[in-house]
């Protein structure tokens, strides 16, 4: 019985390491490839280690080639934008789907929970036609302003503020507080897991958004990292190791968020599953 | 006492509510939202049924002329056909993986963090940046997977490009790649749907000699089948969609061929962006929508009839 | 303060959730609002403090009349059930939110806070969050909170209910240790007559909101207006006998037996029962009332319960364990003055 179970433990384990490594290899491809010499990329059979993990040449001519670091910068006051405003939005249009009552309120909140299953492509002309109207084509806001307002994670919010019982917010009102005071002081830090959880997945999104980026930038001065290195990738004839190198500066910030926030990130997509 | 229905004088919130204080609230999440998403859905509808429409505005006339030509468009239809076959492939095969994994995550292992890391990852990372290193791992001199395919003596493969004209692997690679990522958002769901299975289940069948196999087959995947259905159907909703997984390959195009493997999104944004057709995208965003509509009316249903 | 409530009603769409109330509350009292669960008396008190409007009548404080005064600025302390504790703030955080509010410099308010912990004796949790105290913990700091402005009107509703046995004796005992020494006016809510019984000045008992009667705890169980209030006060619950009135006789309805009574209020003919308390009866041999039967017997240590049976009817009864009675042996009955009572069948009314 004993061995038994040693030997069943012995193939979980072997599984689930053979199927982590396959998930994990192309990451490690493209951080080993970034640090690989000339000769050790274009070897076959392959060079799977690099014999020098100090060997940032790959790094810096990629920095030399493209302005890495402005779309880097980017991608930060975009994400950082995006999460803050959006962020701000959601929890007060959560408070008052949640806490607040007027005329109508269960019938406009089921109907926003119907526009949810709408693709985003199916908004994206009108959308292009809006912000081209506003001069907005080719602007770092551009990429911000039309995602400020998210059925999706005022939904999860709003799931969470429900869950607080009515006799806080009674006790607070009786004892002075503001709808407004009481949604700061005692809701947000209630429902802080939530929150970090939304504005996660926003980071996550905001971060990795490529199409809308495509559609609405054109300039050099204003990609972000993704469609900068996607512009980079497909200048021809530059060399696949520097292209890994700046790949691997695109992923890393979210991989870095990952180890970090891993408990949070993974509630969050099984409780509320992910915006498609 | 349920005081969910009262009339406004009887609820204990109307005491503490001014009447436009729900204004102050809603105002600015409600601006965004008709600016970009309603009028965007009401707009796109309207469009699709005017002719000749053009990004000025201009438009020759009304009529179903756009749907004509989306559905009988030789290039759109190869996008549907692509885009099913990516969704009917990815979305089981990932599931049947996710399914065992999830599982095997969940006989109290070690090393969680590890293995979650390992297995959620490109949940989180740019699929256009890691796309990039896909597309050296295929490469046919000198990628890694006909490295490791010709250690089992089969030929390199030309996974990215054509012969005659002809480029059949095109499509599996992005099916595999795909398929990777999408398995951390189905495992992760999985997974959850496993943790929400009673323990006392599998005490009871252990009591009663079952075998793991017949535990897994008779308790687990009976138990977990609302969650797999919920989860293929939600994943066959974003695959559908699928854009960002054809990008890294070949440049931005879809396929080696240049065409060879739209998928629908990349032919609504290829007919809006660069022909300018937007009468005609947005047709064919509706045809898309009416799909992804369907499968979502399929995940209503099935969350309300298969709730243990 | 004293609190006056005339003619106060709710309504919910057709229900009315209490009817026509009319009530004094005195000054540094402690009031039980006391009935089985819908009988209106949680819906007084979230009229009380304001956040539910009445649908008529008047509610002064004092002299001034409070009706239309929103919750806030009352004055009052309310108290919930679940204790309503912020659960991401500190004990002294809790405890001094309501001066928080009030812009108190936060020197000052923590000052009255710890002040307040001592009082309820959590002056040693102050740092604690809400999840790490017990529940008779939290409902002090609940209490602290609500103390902490100086509230006119304390409520409490169903203060008790969320904790386990052993603790709710403590805990009643300490509300009313907190009660006495602030000397504030307070009403709470609870559907546990022994909770109402043991620590209110005053007891209130209602009924599908209707007032049934108003007296202090020993009054309203030696003197029941009808036999509602007879039926809910009282462990083991009252004995009701079914009869009629015969002659000056109360007479068992199947005829068994029959006691003389010295009521004047009787009518003859009268369908009426008769109420006894478990207490009220003796075994006597020679001058009896009844005969009965001894159906059970439970020893409950200094005395014992027994179940006898009058003709058709059972009755509950304490006897002392020095008796030796068999089951299934006769014995005769004699019931006491005190704790007998007769109501008239149809009104419930006392005689």
């Amino acid at each position: 019985m004993k061995n038994n179970d040693a030997v069943k433990k012995f193939f979980i384990y072997l599984i689930l390491a053979l199927g982590g490594i396959i998930m994990i290899f192309p990451f490690y491809w493209m951080i080993s490839g970034s640090f690989k010499t000339a000769a050790e990329y274009n070897s076959f059979p392959p060079v799977w280690i690099p014999g020098n993990w100090l060997n940032f040449d790959n790094f810096t001519k990629a920095f030399e080639q493209a302005p890495l670091m402005k779309y880097f910068l980017n991608s930060c006051i975009v994400t950082f934008s995006s999460v803050t405003i959006n962020g701000f939005i959601t929890i007060l249009a959560a408070f008052g789907f949640s806490r607040l009552k007027f005329k109508g309120k269960e019938a406009v909140f089921a109907l926003l929970v119907a526009f949810m299953m709408v693709p985003f492509e199916m908004q994206v002309i009108t959308n292009y036609q809006t912000v081209a109207r506003l001069n907005l084509i080719d602007t770092l806001p551009v990429l911000v302003i039309p995602f400020t307002s998210s059925i999706f994670y005022t939904y999860i919010l709003k799931g969470f503020f429900d869950t607080v019982p009515d006799s806080l917010y009674y006790s607070a009102r009786i004892d002075g507080a503001s709808n407004w005071k009481y949604l700061w002081r005692v809701m947000v830090p209630i429902a802080r897991p939530s929150l970090v959880t939304i504005m996660l997945l926003n980071a996550i999104a905001s971060w990795n958004s490529f199409m809308w980026v495509q559609l609405v930038i054109n300039s050099d001065r204003n990609r972000t990292i993704p469609l900068g290195i996607f512009a980079f990738v497909s200048d021809a004839g530059s060399d696949p190791k520097l292209q890994l190198a700046a790949a691997t500066i695109a992923v890393l910030p979210m991989i870095i968020l990952f180890l970090f926030a891993r408990k949070y990130i993974v509630s969050g997509v099984s409780r509320g599953g992910i915006k498609g | 006492m349920s005081v969910k229905k009262l009339k406004r004088e009887t609820h204990p919130d109307y005491i503490f509510n001014r009447k436009y204080e729900p204004l102050i609230y809603l105002v600015p999440f409600a601006i965004g939202l008709l600016i970009f998403t309603i009028y965007p859905i009401i707009n796109v509808v309207i469009m699709s049924f005017k002719e000749g429409y053009r990004l000025s505005g201009n438009y020759t006339g009304w009529g179903i002329g756009n749907y004509q030509f989306v559905l009988t468009n030789k290039d759109f239809l190869s996008a549907i056909k692509n885009t099913f076959i990516y969704v009917l492939t990815v979305v089981p095969i990932s599931t049947v993986f996710s399914i065992i994994i999830a599982n095997l995550l969940n006989q109290k292992v070690k090393g969680m963090a590890i293995f979650q890391t390992a297995y959620f990852l490109p949940m989180v990372t740019s699929s256009i940046a890691v796309g990039i290193s896909w597309r050296y791992m295929f490469n046919k001199q000198f990628g890694v997977i006909n490295w490791l395919l010709g250690l089992f003596g089969v030929a390199p493969i030309d996974w990215l490009g054509a012969t005659a004209g002809q480029a059949p692997w095109n499509i599996v690679v992005i099916i595999i790649f795909g398929i990777w990522n999408l398995m951390p958002f189905t495992i992760i769901l999985l997974l959850s749907g496993l943790q929400n299975i009673d323990p006392l289940y599998y005490t009871a069948a252990k009591v009663d000699g079952a075998s793991s196999t017949k535990i897994f087959t008779r308790i687990t995947v009976p138990l977990l089948a609302p969650t797999i259905f919920l989860t293929m159907i939600v994943n066959m909703i974003s695959a559908f969609k699928v854009y960002n997984e054809v990008i890294p390959f070949w440049s931005g195009k879809a396929g080696v061929l240049s065409n060879n493997l739209y998928t629908m999104v990349y032919w609504i944004k290829e007919t809006f962006y660069s022909k300018l057709r937007l009468g005609n995208a947005a047709a064919a965003s509706i045809v898309l929508f009416l799909i992804i509509l369907c499968f979502t009316l399929l995940q209503r249903w099935i969350q309300k009839h298969f709730n243990y | 303060m004293q609190v006056k409530i005339e003619h106060l009603t709710k309504r919910f769409g057709d229900f009315t959730a209490v009817e026509d109330f009319n009530m004094v509350f005195d000054d540094g009292k402690l009031v039980a609002l006391l009935g089985p669960s819908g009988c209106g008396k949680s819906t007084i008190l979230n009229m009380l403090s304001g956040i539910l409007p009445s649908t008529s009548g008047k509610i002064y404080f004092d002299e001034t009349d409070v009706t239309n005064v929103p919750p806030q600025d009352r004055g009052v302390g309310l108290v919930f059930q679940n204790y309503a504790l912020y659960p991401h703030m500190s004990v002294l955080e809790n405890i001094a939110f309501p001066l928080e509010i009030k812009k108190v410099p936060k020197e000052e308010r923590n000052k009255k806070a710890e002040e307040m912990a001592r009082l309820v004796h959590v002056d040693q949790y102050l740092h604690r969050k809400p999840k790490e105290l017990s529940g008779g913990q939290q409902q002090r700091v609940a209490i602290a909170r609500a103390l902490i402005k100086q509230p006119r009107l304390l409520l409490l509703d169903e203060p008790l209910s969320n904790l386990d046995a052993r603790l709710r004796l403590e805990m009643r005992e300490e509300i009313r240790r907190i009660q006495l020494e602030t000397g504030v006016t307070t009403v709470f809510v609870t559907h546990d007559q022994e909770e109402a019984m043991s620590i209110s000045d005053k007891i209130v008992l209602m009924k599908n909101g209707v007032l049934q009667q108003e007296a202090g705890p020993q009054e309203l169980y030696d003197n029941p207006a009808n036999l509602f209030v007879a039926n809910f006060l009282g462990n083991p619950p009252i004995n009701n006998l079914n009869g009629y009135i015969k002659d000056g006789y109360f007479v068992l309805e199947d005829e068994s037996g029959k006691i003389k009574i010295n009521n004047p209020n009787v009518k003859e003919g009268q369908q009426v029962v008769m109420g006894i308390r478990a207490e009220s009866v003796a075994i006597k041999d020679g001058d009896h009332d009844f005969e009965a039967t001894v159906k059970q017997r439970y020893t409950m240590g200094k005395e014992e319960l027994a179940f006898l049976n009058i003709g058709n009817q059972t009755i509950r009864v304490y006897l002392s364990s020095d008796y030796e009675f068999k089951e299934g042996e006769t014995v005769f009955v004699k019931l006491r003055d005190k704790g007998v009572f007769l109501f008239d069948k149809e009104t419930g009314v006392q005689i």
